[in-house]
């Protein structure tokens, strides 16, 4: 038993030596970085927090079209003069149709300045001399698929002024989500090379200042692995360091815009439910970062010491 | 005198220490071997000619000439810092010219050098600056400690762990380097100017260390252009001129006064 356990304790132990020399190194390395570290930190930093804001923005609109997308409903505006309960009989023969509903112009007014936070509707009401809005009728289609064929239609129906519906409403978020994501995606490439340039001078700026240490350690044997490894660790940290800053600063915004919008009329409020991320998403968002960031930092510092190892 | 005992047990320590090969090579019976070596630094016009130089196991030679005359490039072709444009170099039978990258870094762990400018890290205490080498191969902490005491107390060094090299004297700084050079059991010490900027005392206590550790069986190759440590060190010399290497004995070489 002794005779297998011994080399076993040996490798265990040089294991561990060489994990506590390779972190006393990165931490002397990061010492001798000194507001260098800072600066690497910081544009990894800030990053990652434009990522994780677009990142996060594109799953919450995601679940916000997913969301609206299921509930697909088509809206008739009538002229003043149309009689609603007419309207909705004939809208109501249409083979597509599943369902009308009547919203009379008085009830939708109050709903309107119910979620503009007005408590004083007549008195709004009385200032605006009448109430501005029409009455509606809201169609529920029998299938998604038949909704546009279903809108021409109905546009042609005698006492319809206008015809919206909210698959209308989701394809311009859609677009827009698509647009953001595309301008995100541009501004994100951008300050990741510029993430990877800082890293990449600031550990080459770090191994210049080493330069003596690692032209002694050369001639005396240490392998480039062993010298370079703690700057890669370096950049590594950078790396890390900044990810755990973008997540802290996108989780205190996130909390900061919820707890402004909970004290907004209603409308807004419902846009602070949308705010909230998944259990899923709010475990992968620091996951993502970490992995992105460490990945950026390893890019830089690689970059940074592939030039001087090679030599 | 008093540190006589003391000494000798050092010694036997790092003897037993440089009987432990730290990669299994097969004894061979020369140390260095240089065949048909050319060197030519095409900026400067400085060239190393033909050179063939054998070197046994436990041997102590001086490297002279003069100033500019390739000494050192000679060191730095037997330690890879330094490619020959012809020729092979081999340490312990391993052609140096044909070596890179970690194997290069393995052959460096069974050296010792000792520079001219000491090479300190001035931020490092001594003690720092010795257990480094061995921290740098990964060698455990217990161990390095154990090593540490014993190589700074066979160069004198034992009291001066703690110091920074600027509050040591160019003699205790060299001594430090040797300290460095010797604490990994190198099988061959090769020591560029050791003796260049110390004074006379402080020369002959390097040499002094330098003979006592050829002793233990280590193979030590100095280069130098003081005749007068050439004269008292007793051993082989090369002698390297406009780029040709000329073998002769210590008797051979002209005294000069210290």
């Amino acid at each position: 038993m002794r005779t297998v356990r011994m080399p076993l304790r040996g490798s265990a132990k040089l294991a561990w030596t060489q994990v506590e020399y390779l972190g006393q190194e990165t931490l002397r390395g990061l010492q001798r970085g000194g507001w260098m570290n800072w600066a690497a930190i910081s544009t990894v930093t800030v990053l990652l927090f434009l990522f994780g804001i677009s990142l996060q923005t594109s799953w919450q609109v995601s679940g916000l079209l997913q969301q609206m997308g299921s509930n697909v409903q088509i809206s008739l505006y009538l002229i003043p003069e149309a009689d609603g309960e007419v309207v909705q009989g004939t809208v109501g023969q249409f083979p597509g149709v599943a369902n009308v509903e009547i919203v009379p112009k008085e009830q939708a007014w109050q709903g309107l300045l119910a979620d503009l936070g007005a408590a004083d509707i007549e008195g709004v009401t009385e200032g605006l001399g009448e109430n501005p809005l029409v009455d509606e009728l809201v169609v529920r289609a029998r299938s998604v698929g038949a909704v546009p064929q279903l809108v021409s239609s109905l546009a042609r129906v005698p006492g319809v002024d206008s015809v919206s519906y909210l698959d209308e409403a989701l394809q311009h978020l859609a677009d827009l989500n698509q647009g953001l994501s595309r301008v995100s995606w541009a501004v994100v490439s951008l300050l990741t090379l510029t993430a990877i340039a800082v890293i990449t001078t600031t550990i080459r700026l770090i191994v210049i200042a080493r330069h003596q240490e690692i032209e002694v350690m050369q001639l005396v044997g240490a392998t480039h692995t062993w010298i370079y490894l703690p700057f890669l660790l370096q950049g590594l940290a950078f790396g890390l360091g900044g990810a755990a800053l973008a997540w802290v600063f996108l989780v205190a915004t996130r909390q900061f815009a919820q707890h402004l919008l909970t004290r907004q009329p209603n409308f807004l409020q419902t846009l602070a439910h949308g705010l909230q991320l998944q259990p899923g998403q709010a475990l992968l968002l620091p996951i993502i970062l970490l992995t992105f960031g460490s990945l950026v930092g390893l890019s830089g510092s690689l970059l940074a010491v592939r030039r001087f190892s090679l030599r | 005198m008093t540190q006589a005992p003391l000494r000798q047990s050092v010694i036997e320590t790092i003897l037993q220490e440089s009987q432990t090969p730290t990669s299994p090579t097969k004894e061979h019976a020369y140390s260095v071997q240089l065949r048909g070596v050319n060197k030519v630094f095409l900026q400067t016009q400085f060239r190393l000619q033909n050179i063939h130089l054998n070197v046994r196991q436990g041997e102590f030679l001086f490297i002279t000439g003069p100033s500019g005359s390739g000494k050192s490039t000679l060191l730095k072709l037997i330690y890879g810092e330094e490619r020959a444009d012809q020729g092979e170099v081999r340490v312990e039978g391993q052609n140096v010219g044909g070596l890179r990258g970690n194997r290069l870094s393995m052959l460096r762990r069974r050296l010792g050098v000792v520079f001219q400018d000491y090479k300190l890290i001035s931020r490092w205490t001594v003690a720092e600056n010795v257990s480094f080498v061995l921290r740098s191969q990964g060698i455990p902490r217990d161990e390095v400690e154990r090593r540490l005491q014993p190589t700074l107390r066979l160069v004198g060094l034992g009291n001066k762990a703690n110091c920074l090299p600027c509050q040591l004297s160019g003699g205790e700084q060299q001594r430090a380097s040797i300290a460095r050079a010797i604490v990994g059991s190198p099988r061959l010490l090769l020591a560029d100017e050791p003796t260049g900027n110390l004074d006379h005392d402080n020369a002959m206590q390097v040499l002094g260390i330098l003979k006592k550790l050829n002793e233990l069986g280590i193979t030590v190759m100095i280069t130098t252009h003081d005749l007068y440590l050439i004269e008292r060190g007793q051993a082989r010399v090369a002698h390297l001129n406009q780029g040709r290497l000329e073998v002769l004995s210590s008797e051979q070489v002209t005294p000069c006064e210290p």
